[in-house]
């Protein structure tokens, strides 16, 4: 596998934030990969990073093994379509569209074509009149249709309705098998692309909470329930992300390695393993993170003293 | 190279907005003022009526908006800000000399039909009519160029520094003239600097030092969109 993005202790800082703190992680190549976060964790900064729009404060950022910063060779290869994008005042749909041929060499027009007609799209119609989901797909059908071996998408739709953003999936998943590329998602969304993903970044307050394979996450993260003694000696070999107790029972969300042998012994305690969903893992991990207050390392000063 | 040639053409996208309109503008202008002036048949008076001016600042807001508003979006389209600098700035060169032979050949017709019939001047400046038709289409062309570049490190000065910025940049201008104005007192040379302006020919008032401003606004524009953030 080759390596798409590599980033090495990247940190960007403003006067009084840090939007993104000793941030290294690596992104393969042809996959498709789930940038997620809190608002604010730093994630539209830095894909800002990954796109040349920003210089780091300190450490480095490579596409293909070199900085997108003012490189035509690298950023030729970048499409970036973020939810909030400026358009020319007097632009319609289709000069965005005539503007993206342009400038995408892999630019696809027949898709681009199929794309508009599958989200009624009016190629008249001037872009700042289009409504905030209309504003939304023009940015998805640019994005596709650019066919760039780096596509990233920050947030890309927003107002957009659930039939719409279904579609975006079913085409970025079939468009994605036949023509594989390096893809970036940044969501708040998610529980609907969950099954998306093969790869999740997690970022709270401009770190790196999470960097790993979506199926192995999966596997990691399990939520067990029963009597609270029974659910404490599985605890306490894992690290606990989530309590909820009532009366003598215990439900509670761990992360481990869960193999087989681990999993025999839940059993034999009387103990269900439930898969937790992707959204729920995010949800678990982030605010146990913020309750310890420094990271995943405050949740293990926990189960030492247990 | 290719790359600013592409660029040159995404920002043709559109045309009738960028290129058109000013023309139209101009236009409409025009068709007011000669409304106005056949009705008042002031015929002697030999009307100049000055609006040309605007077409030029129409072309001046339209470089701002270069940056303001296609700079972000070809950025998201992964164009580099070199890129679009070059392409811009080419662009900017192209439009102002076509525009300069355009608004020369008003003039030539405007002579032609003496004044549209009613000795109007709308597109001559009288003051230059002695000078070689050369020399005239730079006079037209160059007013277009300083002013773009202009517009264009205004607006990436503004993108890059914000409101504070704009605020020290104008207080510094202000603050440095004014000092030289000051010192140019102290040392009693406004009649010998008057004298040397007097002196100077007139392709080197209306084409050689503005050259020279534009030159420096570009160069100032381009060390500053290195590092703007779209």
């Amino acid at each position: 596998m080759t390596t798409a993005v590599r980033a090495e202790r990247v940190t960007k800082r403003y006067r009084d934030v840090t939007a993104l703190d000793d941030v290294s992680f690596t992104l393969e190549e042809n996959r498709i990969h789930g940038l997620l976060g809190r608002n604010g964790a730093g994630k539209t900064t830095l894909m800002q990073i990954m796109t040349g729009q920003l210089l780091a404060s300190s450490g480095r950022l490579d596409i293909g093994g070199k900085s997108p910063y003012e490189n035509e060779a690298v950023m030729s290869r970048v499409c970036f379509i973020k939810e909030s994008q400026t358009y020319p005042q007097y632009f319609k749909v289709r000069h965005a569209l005539e503007a993206a041929r342009l400038l995408f060499p892999g630019w696809d027009e027949d898709f681009a074509q199929a794309l508009l007609a599958d989200f009624r799209l009016p190629l008249g119609r001037q872009v700042r009149k289009l409504s905030r989901g209309m504003h939304s797909m023009l940015g998805i059908v640019i994005g596709l249709a650019s066919r760039a071996p780096l596509t990233l998408f920050d947030e890309p739709y927003l107002g957009l309705d659930a039939v719409a953003r279904h579609l975006f999936y079913d085409h970025l998943l079939t468009d994605y098998a036949e023509h594989p590329r390096t893809v970036i998602l940044s969501t708040h969304l998610i529980d609907e692309v969950g099954e998306l993903l093969e790869h999740v970044l997690l970022l709270d307050q401009g770190r790196m909470l999470l960097d790993t394979a979506a199926e192995a996450l999966r596997g990691q993260v399990v939520t067990v329930a029963g009597p609270a003694t029974a659910v404490d000696e599985l605890a306490a070999r894992n690290e606990e992300l989530h309590r909820e107790t009532l009366g003598r029972y215990a439900r509670v969300t761990l992360r481990g390695t869960f193999d087989t042998a681990e999993r025999a012994q839940a059993k034999a305690l009387g103990l269900d393993l439930e898969a937790v969903s992707l959204q729920d893992i995010v949800i678990r991990l982030t605010t146990a993170h913020a309750r310890s207050g420094d990271g995943v390392a405050g949740t293990r000063k926990g189960e030492e003293t247990r | 190279m290719n790359r600013v040639l592409t660029v040159t053409r995404v920002q043709l996208v559109g045309w009738q907005n960028t290129l058109g309109w000013p023309w139209l503008l101009l236009l409409m202008i025009f068709a007011v003022n000669y409304a106005l002036f056949l009705l008042i048949a002031d015929r002697e008076g030999n009307p100049t009526t000055g609006a040309l001016i605007s077409i030029y600042i129409v072309v001046f807001v339209t470089c701002i908006h270069w940056i303001t508003q296609l700079l972000p979006f070809s950025m998201a389209l992964s164009v580099i800000r070199r890129t679009f600098y070059l392409a811009s700035a080419l662009f900017l060169l192209v439009q102002s000399v076509l525009f300069g032979l355009l608004l020369f050949c008003c003039q030539l017709i405007e002579d032609a039909t003496d004044g549209w019939g009613i000795r109007l001047r709308f597109f001559g400046l009288n003051f230059i009519d002695d000078l070689n038709p050369l020399l005239q289409i730079a006079i037209y062309t160059m007013p277009f160029i300083v002013l773009g570049f202009l517009g264009i490190f205004v607006a990436v000065f503004y993108k890059r520094f914000g409101l504070t910025g704009m605020w020290l940049l104008s207080t510094a201008t202000l603050l440095g003239l004014a000092g030289l104005a000051a010192l140019i007192t102290w040392l009693d040379l406004w009649s010998g600097i008057g004298g040397w302006l007097a002196g100077q020919p007139m392709a080197a008032w209306f084409v050689g030092w503005p050259a020279l401003l534009a030159a420096l606004f570009a160069g100032a524009g381009y060390l500053t969109i290195r590092r703007v953030t779209p």
